[in-house]
């Protein structure tokens, strides 16, 4: 029991900066925006948040700058794709390219060094339930931001205004434009609020799960993060239970290279065959064969993909 | 047929964006004429430097000539890392095979090198055309299934003698390298079939009415149904000629420049060549420039750290920036107005 639960502990720490990107880039994905810069924003994002978190000794410091860093960077994603109507895939993926090149080059003089610690704070009464109190409520304060972030997001995006403005401009722009919605700023902002978590998820990699700075620091971090995102079938609580699975499968690729290097190199992988399946099924079930698939395996698997994903401004929308 | 306009404007643009790189460099404390002198030198100052510099173009000119075929159909292939590495794949199973100590071991390995490439490309066109999935997911995805396929090769079926590491399979036999002739190992064979592919390629794409229905593909898919032909074969088509010439990169990486096959065989390149073809769109001559272009940039860079003590992720920043400022410059249209400055000055 005890080895489970320390299991569980790990997974949900080690998972931190997964859920808090996979939910940034699914209210991203929701506005109709793939941010494809998702490699390089928390790579770069990493670097700064280690940087200044270094500099003043200060973590939350370094968590705030990665915050605001990463909603520049999205701003500017956002200006090429709405006021240059720029391919925003072609934007995103040059942009990795350079912000992980800039980050290596600018993280030189940061190589395994030694900054400030984030520290585990104890909930009061609740961390002394058995089991659920170590679990849950014995973290360090950006593991609570995330585990609460899960539920904020799903309440944002289906129960507020706002919103449902995103994704109603992410569905169908025309229709939400001819209805009032300003498609554009609605755009921006699920973009912005995309780009900040992509962020903080960067500042949580360097100052917490995985602490310090070294060459390609984040490498590979992001391109799962948009593959963790499908499977979790832009809904916030199936893209954590996403992100915890992959957290799960990490924890055991670290355990299984003492048994063999082979499983531990190829477990972290995973999620890139899993993501291709769940695309397919996806279309599946919307062909006439898939009644006989059972409903509750539909509906733990598909997901809306928002019908403009990926798609420029329609050119009606001035 | 000439567009002279369109160079004219390619020009300044060229220039603009060459000043934004030279601004950049300033920014970061670097004097852009020493990167630039050690660049040149440490790609072209000797035939050996030369060979090198060949050696890393043909892949790169490769993978992007393949892009140009999905870019016409309008496709993001992305999926291109993959091709090149199951390319690679391809060519050491040929390699290790009982052929591999037999001079024509080369040519069956480009075959095969296209066959495994293409299998990989026609993976995303299918997942494109029958399952509707986004290629970008599709591409990125298998990507990273061929990068577990030949981590598990390298260490496992493949692995060299008695140990299991990450560092590469056991060279392959001297006939399986590409062939090379001269003394600085110039690999004419290799050329040669870039020069052909390259041709074939102008020819098909410009004359031939494969090239004119990619190009419809890529432009309006809806309308190609108004002129009776399915988009989708041509989709498909496109993807199926990318990996295949994907796959003959994958082969010049593993049996030209590196003789086995590691696990970072693709070296990059595939997205490298995404960022050429996002400039040169459908100009082939345009790509075989850019790659030559960026191949001296990488090349020359590897000198960069012993001559001026700078690490070589400034060149990806050079490329980077060149890509986004060019990108950025096309948008804003900004070289018109430059360009009836000029011409108002000549014409007062």
């Amino acid at each position: 029991m005890i080895f489970f639960e320390n299991t569980l502990v790990t997974v949900i720490s080690l998972s931190t900066p997964l859920v808090i990107a996979v939910i940034g880039e699914t209210i991203s994905e929701k506005s109709g925006v793939i941010n494809l810069s998702a490699e390089g924003t928390i790579m770069i994002c990493a670097l700064f948040g280690f940087v200044f978190g270094y500099i003043t000794d200060i973590a939350i410091v370094g968590f705030l700058f990665a915050f605001f860093l990463g909603a520049g960077i999205a701003i500017f994603i956002s200006y090429c794709d709405i006021k240059l109507r720029m391919d925003q895939i072609a934007v995103g993926f040059v942009l990795t390219v350079f912000l992980s090149h800039l980050s290596n080059y600018i993280g030189q003089d940061y190589v395994r060094l030694n900054g400030p610690m984030i520290t585990k704070i104890q909930i009061p009464l609740l961390s002394k339930i058995p089991f659920l109190g170590n679990v849950l409520f014995n973290h360090s304060f950006i593991t609570y931001i995330s585990i609460l972030l899960i539920p904020t997001a799903w309440f944002f995006l289906n129960k507020t205004t706002l919103g449902l403005s995103i994704r109603s401009a992410g569905e169908n722009p025309l229709a939400a434009n001819s209805r009032g919605i300003d498609v554009k700023k609605m755009r921006f902002i699920g973009t912005v609020i995309g780009g900040s978590l992509l962020g903080l998820a960067g500042a949580t990699f360097s100052l917490y799960t995985k602490y310090g700075w070294s060459e390609g620091h984040t490498t590979n971090y992001g391109w799962i993060i948009l593959a963790i995102a499908i499977f979790g079938g832009w809904n916030p609580y199936r893209a954590a239970a996403g992100a915890y699975s992959f957290g799960l499968l990490q924890v055991l690729a670290i355990k299984a290279q003492s048994v063999t290097l082979a499983l531990s190199q190829i477990l972290p992988l995973l999620p890139f065959p899993i993501m291709i399946f769940v695309l397919i099924f996806i279309q599946y079930i919307n062909t006439k064969d898939a009644r006989y698939v059972p409903r509750v395996i539909v509906s733990l698997i598909v997901g809306n993909q928002p019908e403009a994903l990926g798609k420029k401004l329609p050119e009606e929308i001035k | 047929m000439f567009d002279f306009d369109n160079l004219k404007i390619n020009l300044i643009r060229l220039i603009l964006t060459l000043l934004i790189i030279f601004f950049t460099l300033i920014f970061f404390g670097i004097s852009p004429f020493e990167v630039f002198e050690s660049i040149i030198y440490g790609s072209l100052s000797s035939e050996s430097k030369f060979i090198r510099t060949l050696m890393v173009w043909a892949p790169i000119s490769l993978a992007s000539l393949a892009l140009i075929y999905t870019f016409s159909a309008g496709m993001w292939n992305i999926g291109i890392e993959g091709q090149i590495i199951m390319g690679a794949v391809g060519a050491t199973f040929i390699a290790r095979s009982f052929l591999g100590e037999y001079l024509i071991s080369p040519y069956i390995q480009i075959l095969f090198a296209m066959l495994f490439g293409g299998f990989w490309g026609l993976l995303s066109a299918l997942l494109k055309v029958k399952g509707n999935v986004h290629e970008i997911f599709s591409g990125l995805g298998l990507d990273f299934v061929a990068s577990g396929i030949i981590i598990f090769l390298i260490i496992g079926p493949w692995k060299r003698d008695g140990i299991a590491s990450t560092g590469g399979t056991d060279l392959f036999h001297k006939s399986s390298w590409v062939p090379t002739i001269g003394s600085y190992n110039f690999p004419l064979m290799l050329i040669l079939i870039i020069l052909f592919l390259y041709l074939i390629s102008y020819v098909v794409l410009n004359f031939t009415s494969l090239g004119i229905k990619l190009k419809a593909t890529g432009i309006n898919v809806l309308a190609t149904e108004r002129f009776y032909f399915k988009s989708d074969k041509y989709i498909i088509f496109s993807y199926l000629i990318a990996g295949s010439i994907a796959g003959i990169a994958g082969f010049s990486q593993a049996s030209g420049a590196y003789h086995k096959l590691v696990p970072s065989i693709s070296g990059g390149f595939g997205f490298l060549s995404i960022l050429i073809v996002l400039i040169s769109s459908k100009n082939i001559y345009f790509s075989f420039i850019l790659s030559f272009m960026f191949s001296i940039l990488i090349v020359g860079g590897s000198q960069l750290q012993i001559r001026l003590g700078l690490d070589n992720s400034i060149i990806g920043i050079i490329q980077a920036t060149f890509v986004l400022s060019w990108l950025i410059l096309q948008r804003i249209k900004i070289e018109n107005k430059i360009l009836q400055k000029i011409s108002g000055m000549f014409y007062k």
